[in-house]
């Protein structure tokens, strides 16, 4: 393994991905992804409306892995760690002039149709029909099993430069793992 | 009816509400985890401190720096409240401070402002700190 980190590091840098992050994810470590990803981005001089919104993308889907992983790490009193904690994947990255937010979890095959109906509304909406559809969203109570205000996504489509490219692998009989990708 | 005071945190803003000027000041950053938790008592003191009949002159200054999709929603509750109390008739300014080059912040405020008519909705923009 330690022979082929060099190719890994490579295989990432030529698909652009400059940050890169694989394991239990929790608030305060977004947190701290989330200013060096601010740091570097204000180094390269990118905008400051760019600069919100890639940490905005990175937010929104760090926390869907916290809120909706279905690999998880349960809780564990004895370290007075109450929380479970969440796995997944994000990574971040740079192509012909955009930012883009990479980020993948393991989800339960029940839940991938629904997903995919809803991943696949929102590519097919305008810009102002996102708009439209937010305003909306956000007058309704979230749907069942959200757990926060079920915005996420649609905000995430508005904020992008297009469409959210988005990937489902069957795993197993159980699990698939969801991946997508946003453009800022 | 006590102030409320909350300090900010990395993720969560900084509260800070004055029942005897009715200047009330929500500034910082909102992503948290759990958004509804953190706002419980800000709701809380809002709905109590809108039964005070007095004609209030009520200002509440936002000056969010980001908040994420979950924070929206509920600044959308918090606008309602206002709104309903300036149906009652109360005198209520939201001022939406904004950085000047942050066209995000700006979007929202318009979009949050074409939802109310009581409540004054007014966009400021903030000059751009130099150096």
């Amino acid at each position: 393994m330690v022979g082929n980190l060099y190719d890994f590091k490579k295989d990432l840098d030529q698909k652009g991905v400059f940050f890169c992050f694989s394991g239990p994810l929790s608030q305060d470590l977004l947190v701290e992804i989330g200013s060096t990803l601010k740091q570097k981005m204000h180094l390269e001089e990118a905008s400051n409306s760019t600069v919100i919104r890639v940490f905005s993308m990175v937010v929104e889907k760090a926390q869907n892995i916290i809120h909706y992983s279905a690999e998880k790490l349960p809780p564990d009193k004895s370290v007075a760690r109450e929380a479970e904690m969440s796995l997944g994947i994000i990574a971040v990255g740079y192509d012909s002039g955009h930012y883009f937010v990479l980020c993948g979890n393991m989800m339960k095959n029940s839940q991938v149709e629904h997903l995919r109906k809803k991943l696949t509304g929102l590519a097919g909406m305008t810009k102002d029909e996102l708009k439209k559809h937010y305003r909306k969203q956000r007058r309704k109570d979230p749907e069942q099993g959200s757990k926060g205000a079920g915005l996420g996504l649609i905000e995430m489509a508005k904020k992008a430069s297009r469409p959210i490219e988005f990937d489902f692998k069957k795993v197993d009989g159980n699990y698939s793992f969801f991946s997508s990708r946003t453009f800022i | 009816m006590d102030n409320l005071i909350i300090e900010a945190t990395r993720y969560t803003p900084a509260i800070y509400f004055d029942f005897k000027t009715d200047e009330l000041y929500i500034k910082g950053e909102s992503y948290a985890e759990n958004v509804m938790e953190f706002y419980a008592p800000v709701i809380s003191w809002i709905e109590e401190y809108m039964e005070y009949k007095h004609d209030r002159y009520i200002v509440l200054n936002l000056e969010l720096f980001y908040f994420n999709s979950s924070s929206s929603k509920i600044l959308l509750d918090i606008f309602d409240l206002f709104e309903t109390a300036a149906v009652e008739g109360k005198n209520i300014t939201i001022n939406w401070i904004y950085d000047q080059d942050d066209d995000t912040a700006y979007e929202f405020g318009e979009e949050f402002k074409e939802d109310f008519n009581l409540v004054f909705f007014r966009l400021i923009q903030k000059e751009k700190k130099s150096g």
